[in-house]
């Protein structure tokens, strides 16, 4: 099958991104070569600006366009409170909640001795040196609630709470809006295990 | 439990199969290398979600093919369920993923919906073989009766893994030594917790159908033997154990640069009359513990689930001598299908129906029922 050379590309390339198989790749080729111009210019200038005007916050290490990012700059944020989280797209996750006022520390990963990931790899360094010019006073650990994710928040506990900071982890629940049958045993048997007094 | 249809897509030697096996002892016959055991494996994968021989699972898919699909439909206590397992070739390994009634569900939520018991020849090296192979009868028993601990399973290895990651590394950082520890010891507990008991009632059951057998001496006794010993079966008491285990443990762990304590190392002893059956067995003493061990197990999942599993049993009543053959047919009672494969026919015991079905090269012949 022949398939002109810049569409054969650009499907290449798409199907290089997660979750997009080789159909979906082809999909979504065609639909931007049948697309107005401006859309797909759009588009090819958004891809661009990302490698070219985001970085890491040199405090927080979340992403941003200006350092430090417009969270650690906001004086309307409760600067005693400090969310560590994996990645820096957690960070948008618990954003969304807009429940949270503090501020944010992002990892870059979580601890993993298998891939080679060990503390020197992550900044926890540099979370440990903002604890005291930021008079931060709770940290809530919010990794993924996996093996890893769990390891790295106990780790995180067992390293802080000497330092006299409140650590705190995000609570296992049940989903809002299902019903209780329906939830499978190990999220109930958590929930159950994580209950509070009325 | 009953399967009503089973269909393979080229999964091993099988490049399209529809079955309809009928109920009662579905016997298949044929020459060697036909795919006898390749079909009781696709079975199996529907009830594990694993392949009962190999862990290479791409050699799975039949050779040329991108993907392989198991499914079935089976009649249980709960109605109908469609279940069904796809593997598909990724690179130099394999992909799996399942589906419940046609909609695609987590390993974890797969597990439980078609329940069977397995019995090969390697199985006989329950006794005399590697603490491994007991210890993988009780984790497949216990992870199709409860998800938490198929989970529990789950986690623990990923924890001791990264543990065992992080004593081989060039320094061990001390505080995550503690927290793998930690973190540990709570889900191990649960596991020796489920493991005693269900070793507990494993064991009288085997005991009675051992009795039933032989008479009342010898007796059968079966242990179970977590390291560290347990006292009782409370999981908080278990954690302390565990916990003063790692700690005493701790030196000769970062000397050997591996884990050497943890219900991964658990085993069960079975003994007869006391003196241990590896070690003062006959083959034909170990034999027939190994029979008690298997019908037990039959019985404690139907109880658990409240209803026949499956049976399937590769190549095995072959490996028994008459007697044993009839006496393990007849403890198990009612099953409602067993799939059994031999390459010459054998003797059933009377009162079950069979049906015979020839198995050449990938295909199947119902050649006829054997009434009895
Ligand atoms: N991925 C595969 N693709 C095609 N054929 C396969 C594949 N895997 C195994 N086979 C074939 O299946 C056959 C083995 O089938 P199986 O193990 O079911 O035999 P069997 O009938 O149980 O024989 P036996 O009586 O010796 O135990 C072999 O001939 C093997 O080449
Ligand atoms: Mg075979
Ligand atoms: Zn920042």
């Amino acid at each position: 099958m022949y398939i002109a050379g810049p569409l054969a590309d650009l499907i290449r390339e798409l199907e290089k991104l997660p979750t997009i198989g080789p159909k979906t790749a082809a999909r979504l080729a065609y639909y931007l070569l049948s697309a107005k111009r401006e859309d797909a210019d759009a588009l090819a200038a958004a891809i661009g600006s990302l490698k070219d005007r985001i970085r890491l916050c040199s405090r927080c290490f979340s992403l941003t366009e200006e350092d430090p990012c417009s969270i650690c700059r906001d004086l309307q944020r409760d600067g005693s409170m400090l969310c560590v989280v994996g990645e820096a797209k957690d960070v948008y996750a618990i954003e969304r909640t807009m429940s949270f006022r503090g501020r944010y520390h992002v990892l870059g990963g979580l601890i993993s001795p298998m891939e080679g990931i060990g503390v020197d790899k992550l900044k926890v360094k540099e979370l440990i040196e903002r604890i005291k010019p930021e008079s931060i006073s709770e940290i809530i650990v919010a990794t993924n609630p996996n093996a890893e994710g769990e390891s790295t928040a106990l780790y995180l506990a067992r390293l802080l709470t000497p330092l006299g900071v409140n650590v705190t982890r995000l609570a296992y629940g049940l989903p809002i809006g299902g019903d209780l049958d329906y939830a499978d045993e190990v999220t109930l048997a958590r929930a159950l295990e994580g209950r509070r007094t009325m | 439990m009953r399967v009503l249809a089973l269909e393979l897509t080229a999964f091993r030697n099988y490049a399209a199969l529809r079955f309809e096996p009928p109920e009662g002892a579905c016997i298949f016959v044929g020459a060697n290398a036909q795919g006898k055991s390749n079909l009781l494996e696709a079975l199996a994968l529907l009830s594990t979600g694993k392949s009962f021989r190999t862990s290479r699972e791409a050699d799975l898919v039949a050779t040329g093919a991108p993907a392989a699909s198991v499914s079935a439909r089976v009649r249980t206590r709960h109605g109908e369920v469609v279940a069904q397992c796809v593997i598909s070739r990724a690179g130099e390994g394999a992909r799996k993923r399942f589906f419940r009634q046609g909609r695609a569900v987590r390993y974890g939520d797969f597990l439980g919906g078609v329940n069977a018991v397995t019995f090969m020849p390697y199985d006989l090296q329950l006794v005399g073989g590697p603490a491994a192979l007991r210890r993988r009868l009780i984790n497949t028993a216990l992870s199709q009766s409860s998800k938490r601990y198929y989970h529990d399973l789950a986690v623990y290895a990923k924890i001791l893994a990264q543990k065992n990651a992080l004593l081989r590394a060039p320094t061990v950082d001390r505080a995550l030594l503690d927290t793998y520890d930690d973190q540990l010891a709570p889900v191990g507990a649960r596991l020796v917790a489920e493991r005693a008991s269900y070793v507990r009632r494993l064991g009288a059951e085997a005991s009675d159908v051992h009795a039933r057998w032989v008479g009342a001496s010898p007796a059968l006794t079966i242990r179970y033997d977590p390291a560290p010993p347990i006292a009782d079966e409370a999981p908080a008491a278990i954690e302390t154990g565990l916990r003063a285990a790692f700690v005493r443990m701790r030196p000769a762990e970062l000397a050997r640069r591996g884990s050497l304590v943890g219900p991964h190392r658990d085993d069960v002893s079975l003994s007869l009359d006391g003196e241990a059956l590896s070690r003062f067995g006959s083959q034909g003493q170990q034999r027939t513990a190994v029979l008690a061990l298997k019908a037990a197990e039959y019985a404690l999942l139907q109880r658990a689930t409240g209803e026949a599993p499956l049976l399937l049993l590769d190549d095995v009543l072959s490996e028994l001598d008459d007697d044993r053959r009839r006496a393990f047919l007849e403890s198990i009672g009612s099953f409602d299908q067993a799939f059994i494969t031999a390459t010459d026919p054998p003797v059933m015991p009377p009162g079950a129906s069979a049906s015979l079905i020839a198995v050449i090269s990938g295909a199947l012949h119902l050649s006829h029922e054997v009434a009895s």
